[in-house]
């Protein structure tokens, strides 16, 4: 049988995502507090498309996670170049740890990065029930008891946080773009869910700017707390708007959803867009808003 | 114009407008033509600033440091016909031609063009091409976006960076000129309009002690480099005197007792702010 040569078609058939996948390992491997760097999802299978997002499991050393998760969004910005402060991800099943979202522009598009930051100690069983590819392995001694305390009661008070109205505008633009991508591969049940995700969202967001104290839970009561000023009727007014169209959305009614909710925005909560008018206008230009 | 501005016009003015559709064309031509990219690097830049030659002395677009010369089109300006007819109109006398690409997240760090000793008399054009509102220039503790639609002027005398923050990728055409009767009516009435003009807020100590203390984090952690990046891009979000970020990186250093790279970062804030003392 010849030997064919298969290198080059198989250089040029290499996800796209590969470049930056390897920039984001060298960034986050750097510093010594990181034990891991694991991909999962498509990329670690072989199954993504141009549209896959990169997805890494880090581990870091139990006693310096706050200060890690307290450098990321300063480091992802300054290295990756993300464009927003990282999503705290709402999605991803607890493992233990706590997922940050980033979008980050890599070769005129935005990609999205899922970041499931891990202490050290939960890592062995993270393995044994999440299929991850790894990439890095500096098992670190066992932690002390203290450490795995301090990384355990960090990762509850960071997810059990009351998101802030800048937050929740953020959700909505890495929704979007899950939204986006959900749409152009036809996944109609991941984009329903999706869908209602970023109308809960903005539910959120309303009761957060306009109803801070509120007692009441999720939908409940909202004519009765926030529809009696101008401002309140019309952000659920825009809320009875987005409610109202598809079940499943077309990208059209997604970007009609963030034009709506950064009016909403500017409306209701208006310091939230402190120090992101050049975020959302790169947004914008990169998902071809503009 | 008050004064901060006139000083300020001294360093970068805008000058006659472009014809929108004639922009458009150019801009495309730029987007679109196969061009040889070459990378500079350079102490005062953190990567991501490319050029590449419409008109040099030997007419090849890959030769991109620019001298004194009678400049004649490159190969690369034989396909961009728009860009020719627009060099062509303006009838300069030109040094050098070229197409400037920053990318997204891509700075010139604070610094001072050191002032060449020759007496002939060249002007540096700008013709913004595709820019974004995240990239401008910073001087005097003041940002100016550079938006398409005019020629800009830069003379910049006053320690100055570029950054171009989130993208996409900002790109200029930049012409060094000869000044002559043609250059002198371009530049008639230099003028620059309030509102491209955004002053920077200034920091306080209590800004710039937290900012030390999230890059002494990060470097503490073993993101070294991203600490001392955090502390170089303040020049662009605050109102900094005059050497700042550099001063910063060297207290970093010298509270982590690395006191080999606090001298590093001291003799590289004289080396690019120009300072002889």
């Amino acid at each position: 049988m010849p030997t064919l040569q298969l290198a080059e078609i198989t250089h040029a058939n290499r996800p796209a995502q590969l470049p930056l996948l390897s920039k984001l390992a060298d960034i986050l491997a750097t510093s010594p507090a990181v034990t891991h760097l694991m991909v999962r999802g498509s990329l670690a299978h072989g199954t993504a498309d141009r549209l896959s997002d990169v997805d890494f499991v880090v581990g870091v050393h139990d006693a310096q996670l706050p200060s890690f998760v307290e450098a990321l969004d300063a480091l992802m910005s300054i290295e990756a170049g993300a464009l927003l402060p990282g999503w705290r991800d709402t999605i991803v099943a607890d493992l233990g740890g706590l997922g940050m979202v980033f979008l980050v522009p890599d070769d005129g598009r935005l990609h999205q990065i899922d970041l499931y930051l891990a202490p050290a100690s939960r890592i062995p069983r993270l393995r044994e029930t999440v299929s991850t590819a790894v990439i890095l392995d500096r098992t670190p001694t066992p932690a002390a008891t203290p450490d795995i305390a301090v990384a355990e009661s960090f990762a509850a008070a960071f997810i059990a946080r009351p998101r802030t109205c800048t937050e929740l505008l953020i959700e909505h633009l890495v929704l979007a773009v899950l939204l986006h991508k959900r749409i152009k591969r036809g996944q109609r049940f991941v984009a329903y869910s999706e869908w209602h995700r970023l109308h809960t969202a903005t539910k959120d967001l309303i009761k957060t700017a306009l109803a801070p104290a509120s007692q009441f839970w999720g939908w409940y009561q909202l004519r009765e707390e926030i529809a009696v000023t101008p401002i309140g009727r019309a952000c659920l007014g825009d809320l009875d708007a987005a409610i109202s169209g598809p079940a499943i959305p077309e990208g059209t009614d997604v970007n009609a959803a963030i034009e709506r909710v950064l009016a909403l925005v500017e409306r209701a909560c208006p310091q939230a867009l402190d120090g992101l008018h050049d975020a959302i206008t790169a947004y914008r230009t990169y998902q071809e808003l503009v | 114009m008050d004064s901060t501005l006139t000083a300020l016009a001294g360093q970068i003015a805008q000058l006659d407008a472009v014809d929108s559709a004639q922009l458009e064309r150019m801009r495309h031509e730029a987007l679109t033509t196969q061009a040889p990219w070459k990378a500079e690097y350079g102490a005062y830049q953190s990567g991501g600033w490319w050029t590449t030659s419409l008109m040099n002395a030997s007419g090849d677009a890959a030769d991109v440091t620019i001298g004194d010369c009678a400049a004649r089109p490159t190969g690369l300006l034989g396909q961009m016909p728009a860009t020719a007819a627009f060099l062509a109109d303006l009838g300069l006398n030109f040094m050098w031609v070229r197409l400037a690409r920053l990318e997204g997240n891509a700075f010139l760090w604070e610094h001072r063009d050191y002032d060449e000793l020759d007496q002939v008399e060249r002007h540096r054009l700008h013709i913004p091409l595709h820019t974004n509102s995240s990239a401008f220039l910073v001087t005097s503790g003041t940002k100016v976006h550079m938006a398409g639609g005019r020629i800009w002027r830069l003379t910049p005398t006053y320690a100055h960076g570029v950054c171009n923050l989130l993208g996409p990728a900002r790109i200029h055409l930049i012409a060094d000129v000869y000044a002559d009767d043609a250059y002198r009516r371009l530049a008639r009435r230099p003028a620059l309009h309030p509102a491209v003009a955004e002053p920077l807020p200034a920091a306080s100590q209590t800004v710039l002690a937290e900012r030390l203390e999230t890059a002494r984090n990060m470097a503490t952690l073993g993101y070294t480099e991203a600490a001392e990046r955090m502390l170089l891009r303040l020049f662009y979000t605050y109102a900094l005197p005059e050497g700042t970020a550099y001063d910063l990186i060297a207290e970093l250093h010298t509270s982590l007792g690395n006191m080999e790279a606090a001298t590093r970062w001291d003799t590289a804030k004289r080396r690019l702010l120009a300072l002889t003392a």
